[in-house]
């Protein structure tokens, strides 16, 4: 019986070449390969667009089979304190590198989530065993990066990826795995994906558990996720001043579909616009949800702030209807 | 007057199923331990006290013919002594004939974590291999205590007992004990009671027992009841209150901790507030209440949870500005079952994320939000791919039962 994998591995490219829709990265990247020489990077951009795969064949194209000795990959989320940054990193960073490699490389992922004092200790790190060991710290904000580890690294930039570059890997993979994909049905992954490879192809593996045929329907059956229908139906309850009926649908895309807050935030944020209100009011909607957003970021309960917009939301809507 | 009389509450108490208070309760109850086989849920059954639950369950096996085996507080309840008698007994078929038991373990909630150690995973591995039923009572279902357990119970909730039918069943027991007493006194010995049945009668029994009449003046030997203020009143003085101290006040008298104070405000705000002015304002200070909760779980920061308490009472109930106070019926928080995840699950999803993080070249939390969905998703579809996707993940059978258990929703 054939092993079933994670599409995100399977398909993840093997080399810089396979990278969907960062050319200039690339390209750079491939002279670090060509001149077996490169500085510290940082790389920076939203989830899933090939931040995390563009070190790990930079490492492959110049290491080859001296890969596992010479490379370390490293999540700062789980690994995030000082400690490992004075012992693991350090270990890694001050041996020679094996077989003839000109330098290691220690990939830091999720390195905004790296505590300042950690920060520190691994700019002195950096710089000490700049000779042995190249750093590429990944992240999704730079901002979050001390600015003396931000000088030392060539910054690269990763976009957003576009709809279309999305689409046609799915196509492609569809292919390989010898499904059949509707128009539909792409459609729906990207609204689901948000230019996130990783949640796109997560998302086509699932549909394709169903079937070899997967359309719109398909798709949001597996995920579960909310339908774009649902988030605003839930917009028009609040804006219509039934403000229980669209705290209990809330609750189901919560619950019963397991959407996580910051899910649901984005969707509002862009249904805003779809809604029919007047133009201003939309301006000032956003700014609510915006604030509610950072609100999450700060909070403990994802609930009672989406609670809160929602009776932002009913305000709103009975304002309106006064004519304010 | 017989010297070695029982209390009236035992005296008195109710022999058939017709005759119990909490009717819709004891219903479901009944049809719980009619219905329940073995790898059936356990039933919890919760309320205030002197609602009829414990009595409710001897009537029940009484008519079922079923025998009651009991543990309540004034047992030890560590794990060792829980094994040894609910745990033998939930074992064990009865030997005679085909009627059975049926295993009561009262007040859990007053299983202390402390004393009794183990005491509560005992009673959840009395429940996975009983052979028996088993009811549990409890006051509060809600008590943070009780999370890994109310996953396998089937809830009924028993309600405070009405002033009507309580003044029905005092009169009830004045008639044969053949005491004269007006209704009006009946009523305030009702209403004094506050839904609690055995109180009143006990009440009833304080100042009756002996006599053939009863005066107002007998009437003042009833102290006025000094209970922990429950959580509904604690919600009304909130809501009611016109003055910030007054509103933070009630909210010290709360026999629930913080986070379940924050979810019964968020659940009751939209009963009180319907103008949408008040409305958003209530929800805005919880939500910056939540944003202070916030920092006071990252940062340990526990001076901030003033303010946060501030704002969730005074804050919520200052935004009624325009409209009365007027009462409502208050509703249980209905998230507190989904957000609460128990040590033991969030150990689990941990290792799962770690294996996860393994193959994927991702940190354990993405693991869990950006793959374990997807991984339950197939499981659930499909569940001879999603075989194979567990294998080459090489999750344990911990992790593997979590995950079919998760898909299987």
């Amino acid at each position: 019986m054939a092993e079933e994998i994670m599409w995100t591995e399977k398909y993840r490219p093997r080399v810089l070449d396979d990278i969907v829709n960062q050319e200039e990265i690339v390209k750079r990247l491939k002279s670090f390969v060509e001149q077996r020489s490169m500085p510290h990077c940082l790389f920076a951009g939203p989830p899933g667009t090939g931040k995390t795969t563009a070190a790990l064949c930079l490492a492959r194209e110049l290491f080859q089979d001296t890969m596992d000795a010479n490379f370390m990959e490293l999540n700062a989320s789980d690994a995030r304190g000082i400690d490992v940054i004075r012992t693991t990193v350090k270990e890694f960073a001050r041996t020679a590198p094996y077989g003839g490699a000109p330098f290691k490389i220690i990939a830091l992922d999720e390195a905004d989530n790296m505590t300042a004092d950690a920060q520190q200790a691994l700019r002195r790190t950096m710089e000490r065993y700049t000779r042995t060991c190249r750093f590429i710290l990944i992240c999704n904000y730079s901002s979050k990066i001390i600015e003396p580890i931000q000088s030392r690294c060539a910054i690269f930039r990763f976009a957003p990826l576009k709809d279309e570059d999305i689409a046609k890997r799915l196509r492609w993979i569809a292919e390989q795995e010898g499904i059949e994909v509707t128009d539909d049905a792409i459609n729906a992954i990207l609204y689901i994906a948000e230019g996130d490879m990783r949640r796109a192809i997560n998302t086509l593996q699932a549909a394709a558990a169903l079937g070899k045929v997967i359309d719109a329907e398909t798709v949001y059956k597996v995920t579960g996720r909310a339908r774009p229908e649902e988030v605003r139906e839930m917009l028009k309850m609040a804006l219509d001043g039934k403000f229980l009926d669209a705290r209990a649908k809330l609750r189901e895309l919560l619950i019963r579909y397991g959407l996580s807050g910051i899910d649901i935030i984005r969707q509002i944020h862009r249904e805003i616009f779809n809604l029919d209100l007047p133009e201003a009011w939309k301006v000032r909607l956003a700014d609510v949800t915006g604030e509610i957003d950072f609100r999450i970021s700060e909070g403990a309960h994802e609930e009672i702030q989406l609670s809160a917009l929602l009776a932002q939301f009913a305000l709103a809507g009975s304002q309106i209807k006064r004519g304010l | 007057m017989e010297k070695n009389e029982a209390p009236w509450t035992i005296k008195h108490a109710p022999k058939r199923i017709d005759e119990l208070v909490n009717k819709d309760a004891v219903l479901k109850l009944l049809n719980f331990i009619k219905t329940w086989k073995p790898g059936g849920k356990v039933a919890l059954i919760y309320g205030p006290p002197g609602t009829g639950k414990t009595i409710s369950v001897y009537v029940i096996a009484r008519e079922l013919g079923y025998e009651v085996v009991e543990m309540n507080a004034s047992d030890v309840r560590d794990a060792k002594s829980i094994m040894r008698i609910a745990g033998s007994a939930a074992m064990q078929m009865s030997l005679f004939g085909k009627k059975g038991k049926i295993i009561l373990i009262d007040e859990v909630d007053g299983v202390s974590a402390r004393e009794d150690r183990g005491g509560l995973k005992a009673i959840i591995d009395v429940i996975k291999s009983t052979q028996a039923p088993v009811v549990l009572t409890a006051n509060d279902a809600w008590d943070p205590k009780l999370s890994s357990l109310r996953s396998v119970c089937e809830l009924i909730e028993y309600k405070k007992v009405r002033e009507t039918e309580i003044i029905r069943i005092l009169k009830a027991i004045c008639a044969k004990e053949g005491i004269t007493v007006s209704p009006e006194i009946l009523k305030m010995i009702a209403k004094n009671a506050e839904g609690d049945l055995r109180s009143a009668i006990n009440d009833l029994e304080a100042i009756a027992r002996g006599k053939k009449t009863i005066t107002k003046e007998d009437l003042m030997l009833l102290a006025k009841r000094d209970r922990e203020q429950n959580i509904f009143e604690v919600l009304r003085m909130i809501f009611a209150s016109q003055s910030a101290r007054r509103a933070i006040i009630a909210a010290g008298m709360a026999d629930v901790d913080y986070e379940m104070l924050l979810q019964w405000i968020n659940e009751n705000i939209p009963h009180h507030m319907e103008d949408p002015l008040e409305l958003a304002n209530a929800y805005d200070a919880l939500s910056r209440a939540d944003v202070y909760l916030g920092r006071i779980h990252r940062e340990q920061n526990w001076k901030l949870l003033s303010y946060a308490m501030d704002l969730m009472t005074a804050g919520v109930a200052l935004a009624r500005t325009r409209s009365r106070f007027k009462f409502v019926k208050y509703n249980f928080p209905s998230l507190i079952k989904e957000m609460s995840k128990t040590k033991e699950e969030r150990e689990i999803l941990n290792s799962i994320g770690e294996k996860i993080k393994r193959r994927c070249h991702v940190s354990v939390k993405r693991a869990i939000t950006e793959y374990l969905p997807y991984i339950v998703i197939i499981n659930r579809v499909n569940p001879s791919i999603g075989e194979k996707l567990l294998k080459w993940f090489d999750f344990n059978k911990n992790e593997i039962e979590y995950i079919k258990k998760a898909s299987r929703v």
